[in-house]
């Protein structure tokens, strides 16, 4: 039986799908057996996140609404080995499934699959209730910003009052100077408020967007310092211990100033 | 959760805790153990003492005293039904919004250096004041 673990936000926009991509290719990577769902019904997007629109038949509804078989709905991604996606209906919305038809198709799924990742719509309602209901774990994901970090804040409290205890944090967008300059809640300002355990720290970082528009992840990309954050996450979800990489992206040049006597 | 909230047998009234004198001293009181998050809400008549924090977007509103062994960032009232005896006492007191009785106060606009201690929120001479709480003597 499989893990199912869902991605999950409360405010829109910080990197759910962008998370839950780069995860299943990280795991798909390592050898795993990988199925994303994508629980964002109407707004489906993890398929383009992955290149994969152009091959959807059937849609999650379809196989809650018994029009098709869960193996007729599940795409083969086309680069990774190993991992798959049941996309989200555009066409219909969140009424179309109910928390009972979602808890029973991650538990067909995860029979099938070692890791089973849900991207959750923003928001609390019907969506967001979908997207938990067969989960095992939670990951929450945040930005920086206050806003975010009282959207996530409730998201735990209410992962929490559905028995989905210790959810584990991913702080996305991460700018460093920006921290430094006081401009930008801290790592230590968030995880003071939310009191959860810290799974990874994701950097903006402009290869986001440019692997995101060519239907590929950044995980794969060896020299992105996002995809660096994501591998490292990958490896943590999997039990192992690696400590948080250096977010200043000067290092080098700080070092070097060091060195030559300019600090 | 208000409405589970066994009644606390009455301790003598001469053994009061020290600065306390609101009327609620000896009357219900409820242990909430756990943080209070955002959205959430705890609404008593009487006395609540939270194992946890209150944190921003979180709600606490008491008839009687408001107990916090964490940090405050949320909203507290206590009095809320007019005792203006009430106190608000936290591990670290940075509330957005604290009333006491029809008494409110709100955090400075600008960033504040709180302090890492134990401090209590209490009418004084009309005004709502948050001082450092210590054992022992009147404030
Ligand atoms: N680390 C990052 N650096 C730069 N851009 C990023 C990063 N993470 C995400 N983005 C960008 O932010 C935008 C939103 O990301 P994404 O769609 O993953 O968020 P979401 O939480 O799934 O949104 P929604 O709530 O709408 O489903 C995208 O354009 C994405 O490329
Ligand atoms: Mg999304």
């Amino acid at each position: 039986m499989g893990e199912v673990i869902v991605v999950t936000s409360g405010k829109g926009g910080v990197g759910k799908t962008t998370t839950t991509a780069n995860l299943g290719v990280g795991l798909a990577a390592l050898g795993h057996k990988v199925a994303l769902i994508d629980a964002d019904i109407g707004l489906r997007n993890l398929d383009v996140l992955l290149g994969l629109e152009n091959r959807i038949v059937y849609d999650l509804t379809d196989v809650t609404g018994g029009r098709c078989r869960l193996k007729q709905a599940l795409i083969k991604d086309k680069h990774c080995e190993g991992l798959h996606l049941l996309p989200a209906s555009q066409t219909k919305d969140k009424t179309a499934v109910n928390p009972e038809e979602m808890k029973k198709l991650c538990q067909d799924i995860a029979q099938e699959f070692e890791y089973v990742i849900v991207d959750c719509p923003a928001g609390i309602e019907q969506g967001f209730r979908n997207a938990i209901a067969g989960a095992d774990k939670a990951i929450v994901v945040t930005t920086p910003e206050v806003a975010a970090v009282r959207d996530a804040d409730r998201i735990i409290g209410l992962l929490e009052a559905a028995e989905l205890r210790n959810p584990k944090l991913i702080i996305n967008r991460f700018r460093y100077k920006m921290v430094q300059q006081k401009d930008m809640m801290s790592i230590e300002d968030i995880i003071d408020i939310l009191a959860v355990d810290l799974l990874g720290v994701v950097p903006e970082d402009e290869q986001v967007v440019v692997s995101t528009n060519k239907g590929e992840s950044v995980i794969q990309d060896e020299r992105s310092r996002s995809g660096q954050a994501f591998r490292n996450i990958v490896r943590r979800i999997k039990g192992e211990a690696i400590p948080l990489m250096n977010l200043n992206q000067n290092g080098m040049l700080n070092k070097l100033r060091r060195i030559i006597g300019l600090k | 959760m208000a409405s589970e909230a066994k009644k606390e047998t009455p301790s003598s009234p001469e053994k009061t805790l020290t600065g306390i004198k609101s009327n609620f001293i000896d009357s219900n009181t409820i242990l909430v153990q756990r943080t209070l998050r955002a959205g959430q809400k705890i609404h008593f008549n009487g006395n609540v003492v939270i194992l946890g924090d209150v944190n921003p977007g979180a709600e606490v509103v008491a008839a009687g005293n408001i107990i916090v062994m964490g940090n405050v960032r949320g909203v507290v009232h206590a009095g809320a039904e007019g005792d203006t005896q009430a106190v608000v006492m936290a591990f670290r007191l940075q509330p957005i919004q604290l009333r006491i009785a029809n008494h409110i106060t709100r955090s400075p606009d600008e960033e504040e250096m709180s302090g890492t201690y134990p401090e209590v929120a209490h009418i004084k001479d009309g005004v709502v004041t948050i001082e450092a709480f210590s054992t022992g003597g009147e404030r």
